[in-house]
């Protein structure tokens, strides 16, 4: 490989380490969002040992967490959002409210599933998942993320 | 010879290459032993490095009502001008800054750039949150300039000079300020306002994550936010080793006294930056408007005062 | 001064971190987790159908038999078709290990057919379901049960009944 690939292959090694986490709350009823905070605060499930950060600004974010089915007042907000996450991305829908609707999915009010919106790349089901299991779908997106950045 | 000297000290050493490795290494380490603290594992040292190639790889996105130039030229700014005062603090023993690079009063103009670039970032990039940032910037920026600017005279009236290399040789012969008891109004003013001027917390008003989501840094992103960051930790070590070179510029020469520059600047980081971050609770802006107009203004004038009588 | 006393008792004792995701991680034995369905156990009775919260079972009737069909991806894990299963069918387990790439979201799904089959009393074609245990004094033992499966619902009331005057 050339000098420039190296260098390339070596940031991109380097870079992997840092994913800044940023969360979408979509209507959520705050259950999932209960569960990706405990996943920063709380000793016992550390999130930054991976390099991860929660950041307050979605212009930072390389992890977009995506919670709550998509109600019908908060779509086009959701979707502004989402435009301004620079690229490369990985989307992970948190519980299974974004995935299908959850228990919401009759309702007139929803429009889920948010992956005919925006593209998603893991799904964590669970209502609310576990943080440990949020913690694995991070690690998933982050093996997916390696590939993009 | 010496014609090479001055954009090596600025580039390499103590500027540039070192004082960006300095500065990320001791923000890592701030980090880890933040998140000890809390009962937490934490990053691994290194994190702000990793950051920091991070954010070289993403693309910097611009609001379309955002004024270009100065969105993209304010971090840029900022960062040049943390260089060059990197350059100009001395390490006792080790380096003696020329004073043709520039003395006290161009340092304390240095200092005040990276706030300035804050606002006028928040401001250029068109967002109501970095409107509120630069606002509340400013008002936080003329609190503690203020004392700053005191406590710069009474050590300049007590040594009788403004050059740092001076400051330093008249505390390796008379003794350090740390044990003198006229310049303990001004200790303990510098050790009010350097909180504020590094951004954390309780001071971190501008940029607090939670209130005005990140103010002035809200629209930034890839190598732009790279570089105020970058702007950040170069300030945190250009402050804490004026602090030392005002107080405490006592070391012996050569290696021995890098290491001991180097042991001062990581107990100054961790005892009064992360413990400090840990255990308090952001201020209110004009909480921590009328503190400073309190207890620091009043200990930098005592100080003034003690030093003019003395 | 608490604070310094809390920070004394974190140095000193290390961090609360579980290893997880480095290492394993403690689940409680009683977690509602993904669903395991047992075929052999199920009697066809639906009552999971009608008290799932957002509808994740459904039946469907084929031409091979009664499909049963669960998506984790809508259940909510209240554990309400558990509660009312009348055999253990349909259970909980505790495993939360469900995180999965987004294209195989429709995989995350149980089918299972109750096929047809032809009455051993009087060969219409009928559900090999398991016999519904509720109420049957005394229990069903497990050679009973496989009797009763090939059995449509007229012939198990017969043999229930004979069942009942034998005992």
């Amino acid at each position: 490989m050339t000098i420039l690939q190296t260098l390339t292959e070596k940031a991109r090694n380097i870079a992997v380490r840092s994913p800044w986490i940023y969360r979408i709350n979509a209507g959520s009823c705050n259950g999932c969002d209960v569960e990706c905070a405990t996943t920063a605060l709380i000793p016992r499930y550390d999130v930054e040992r991976l390099g991860c950060q929660y950041c307050g600004s979605p212009r930072h974010a390389d992890i977009v967490l995506i919670t709550g089915p998509l109600t019908a007042r908060i779509k086009d907000d959701v979707l502004r959002v989402f435009a301004e996450i620079p690229d490369p991305k990985v989307t992970v829908a948190v519980g299974v409210c974004p995935i299908s609707g959850g228990i919401f999915r009759e309702s007139y009010a929803v429009h889920a599933p948010i992956d005919q919106y925006l593209p998603v790349d893991v799904n964590v089901p669970g209502c609310p998942p576990r943080p440990q299991a949020i913690i694995e779908g991070v690690a998933q997106a982050i093996a997916i993320w390696r590939e993009r950045i | 010879m010496t014609e090479l000297a001055y954009p090596l000290a600025v580039m390499l050493f103590p500027g540039g290459l070192f004082a960006i490795a300095l500065g990320l290494a001791l923000k890592g380490a701030d980090r880890r032993l933040a998140a000890r603290l809390q009962g937490r594992v934490g990053p691994p040292l290194m994190q702000p490095f990793y950051d920091l190639v991070k954010l070289a790889r993403k693309r910097t996105m611009a609001p379309d009502i955002a004024a270009l130039p100065v969105f993209l030229g304010a971090p840029l700014v900022g960062a040049i001008s943390m260089m060059l005062g990197a350059a100009m603090v001395p390490i006792p023993g080790v380096y003696a800054p020329d004073p043709i690079l520039g003395d006290l009063l161009v340092l304390l103009y240095l200092l005040a750039v990276p706030a300035v670039v804050l606002m006028v970032a928040g401001s250029a990039s068109g967002s109501p949150f970095g409107a509120i940032g630069f606002s509340r910037e400013m008002a936080l920026m003329l609190a503690y300039e203020g004392p700053l600017v005191l406590v710069v005279a009474a050590v300049a009236l007590r040594t009788g000079s403004f050059s740092l290399a001076d400051i330093v040789a008249y505390q390796q012969a008379h003794g350090s300020f740390l044990f003198d008891p006229v310049m303990w109004p001004a200790l303990a003013a510098f050790i009010a306002f350097y909180p504020a001027n590094l951004g954390i917390v309780p001071f971190d008003i501008p940029e607090a994550e939670t209130e005005v989501l990140e103010g002035p840094l809200l629209e930034y992103s890839g190598p732009a936010l790279g570089l105020f960051k970058l702007m950040s930790a170069l300030k945190a070590v250009v402050v804490l080793s004026l602090g030392i070179a005002l107080f405490f510029p006592l070391a012996p020469e050569g290696l021995p006294g890098l290491v001991a520059h180097l042991a001062k600047l990581l107990v100054l980081m961790l005892l009064g930056v992360t413990v400090v971050r840990v255990s308090m609770g952001r201020m209110r802006i004009d909480q921590a408007f009328f503190f400073f107009l309190k207890w620091p203004l009043v200990l930098s004038v005592l100080s003034l005062a003690a030093v003019a009588l003395a | 001064m608490n604070f310094l006393k809390i920070f004394a008792r974190n140095l000193i004792n290390g961090p609360a971190t579980t290893p997880f995701p480095f290492g394993p991680a403690w689940t409680p034995e009683r977690l509602r987790g993904r669903i395991q369905f047992k075929l052999p156990s199920c009697t066809g009775c639906r009552a999971c159908e009608q008290v799932c919260a957002p509808g994740a079972i459904r039946f469907d009737k084929t031409p091979e038999g009664l499909r049963f069909m669960m998506w984790h991806n809508t259940c909510v894990f209240c554990g309400l078709c558990e509660f009312y299963c009348p055999t253990d069918a349909i259970t909980n387990s505790d495993d939360w290990h469900m995180a999965h790439a987004s294209g195989e979201k429709f995989g995350m799904a149980i089918r299972e057919v109750i096929p047809y089959v032809a009455c051993a009393g009087c060969g219409n074609k009928t559900l090999s379901s398991a016999p519904n245990p509720v109420g049957v004094e005394p229990p069903f033992t497990a050679a009973e049960i496989e009797q009763h499966r090939n059995l449509c619902p007229a012939c198990r009331k017969k043999a229930l009944a004979e069942r009942g005057a034998a005992s």
